[in-house]
């Protein structure tokens, strides 16, 4: 090939001959020029933006599709007696997202307002600093906890007795 | 009073043929900047089709805002291939260019070969240039477009870019190299 140079040099377009009369009779027509339609990017902008939204609140507002089980009633913090409950907040047959146990005073079998709370552990692990010597550790097995299902889940309580819960957590079994 | 304008294919003069103050000023500015114009647009665009309409709009916008020239400042050149500049960008914006030209879309390609066969290798040589030229910048095309196509020198297109002379002409040493650099490949 000739050197670039040369050939653009040479490169000549010709506009067809009628271009100039079909424009003489757009202007005589008193046409107006296409208005500066805004790009699709910017016309998809929104909708990218609404997209965007949603699924930030899909993931860190909108509540999940999660399921409470309510279970009653078991010695969980050792006193000897089966008053204790403990509600689990948990993503179907996923994690577990709340645990409190609580001790069921009005025998509802279920937690009222009539009910002690005893422990509430929410998503991140904890145990509270000062564990009581003489504490027990309470499993009870196997129960379907987190909806799942199939009855694979063990309640995990660590209690100092008669009524004294430090810690709990649900675990599954594989 | 202005001189009449005369056109080659309508020997009488223009304003017999009673045409309005703004097609007389469409006239007059087609006859003086469309040819450049139309390459400096056919360097950057695919088709013979989409350069002829943007050409178009480039002039119908001009004659509405034909107002907004201040002669005082000289000739519209510059300010004419300003509108074309934003034509072109808003039609990039709005489509896709194709960097794959077929032979097919140079109807308006101007030849001086005698013969059936040099045209068709010339074709083939300035299919190969545009497509090469078609992978290049925005930026890179323009400068091309207005030296080569349009045939100004780097201190015109540098005045229509709003950038000096010696800038335009770097520019346009750059878009060569990257050009020839396309077409190696």
């Amino acid at each position: 090939m000739r050197d670039v140079h040369h050939v653009l040099r040479q490169m000549r377009f010709e506009p067809r001959s009628s271009l100039l009369p079909e424009l003489l009779g757009r202007v005589g027509r008193g046409d107006q020029p296409t208005p500066p339609r805004p790009y699709r990017g910017r016309r998809w902008r929104p909708i990218g933006l609404a997209a965007i939204v949603t699924g930030l609140l899909a993931v860190f507002a909108l509540p999940r599709h999660q399921v409470t089980v309510d279970s009653c009633c078991y010695d969980l913090d050792g006193g000897g007696v089966p008053d204790d409950g403990a509600v689990v907040v948990a993503d179907r047959n996923g994690r577990v997202s709340r645990l409190s146990v609580y001790e069921d005073r009005d025998t509802s079998r279920t937690l009222t307002e009539a009910d002690v709370v005893r422990l509430v552990r929410a998503g991140v692990p904890m145990a509270e600093h000062s564990i009581h010597p003489g504490f027990t550790t309470i499993r009870h097995c196997c129960q379907d906890l987190d909806g799942g299902g199939p009855p694979d889940d063990g309640l995990l309580v660590i209690a100092t007795p008669p009524d004294r819960v430090h810690t709990a957590a649900i675990y599954e079994l594989r | 009073m202005p001189p009449p304008i005369i056109d080659s294919r309508h020997p009488e003069p223009a304003s017999a043929r009673n045409e309005t103050p703004a097609q007389l000023l469409c006239r007059q500015w087609y006859q003086a900047y469309g040819r450049p114009l139309y390459n400096y647009l056919r360097f950057q665009v695919a088709s013979p089709d989409i350069a002829e309409d943007l050409a178009a709009e480039v002039f119908l916008r001009a004659v509405r805002r034909a107002d907004s020239f201040n002669p005082a400042r000289g000739d519209p050149r510059a300010w004419l291939f300003r509108i074309a500049q934003n034509a072109l960008r808003d039609h990039i914006r709005q489509t896709r260019r194709r960097p794959n030209i077929s032979l097919g879309s140079f109807r308006d390609l101007a030849y001086q070969a005698p013969s059936p066969e040099e045209r068709l290798l010339w074709e083939e040589e300035v299919a190969r240039l545009v497509g090469a030229l078609a992978t290049l910048s925005a930026r890179d095309q323009e400068i091309i477009g207005l030296c080569y196509g349009s045939q100004f020198t780097p201190a015109d297109a540098g005045e229509i870019l709003g950038i000096r002379g010696s800038s335009a002409r770097m520019r346009l040493w750059r878009a060569l190299r990257r050009l020839r650099e396309a077409l190696s490949e």
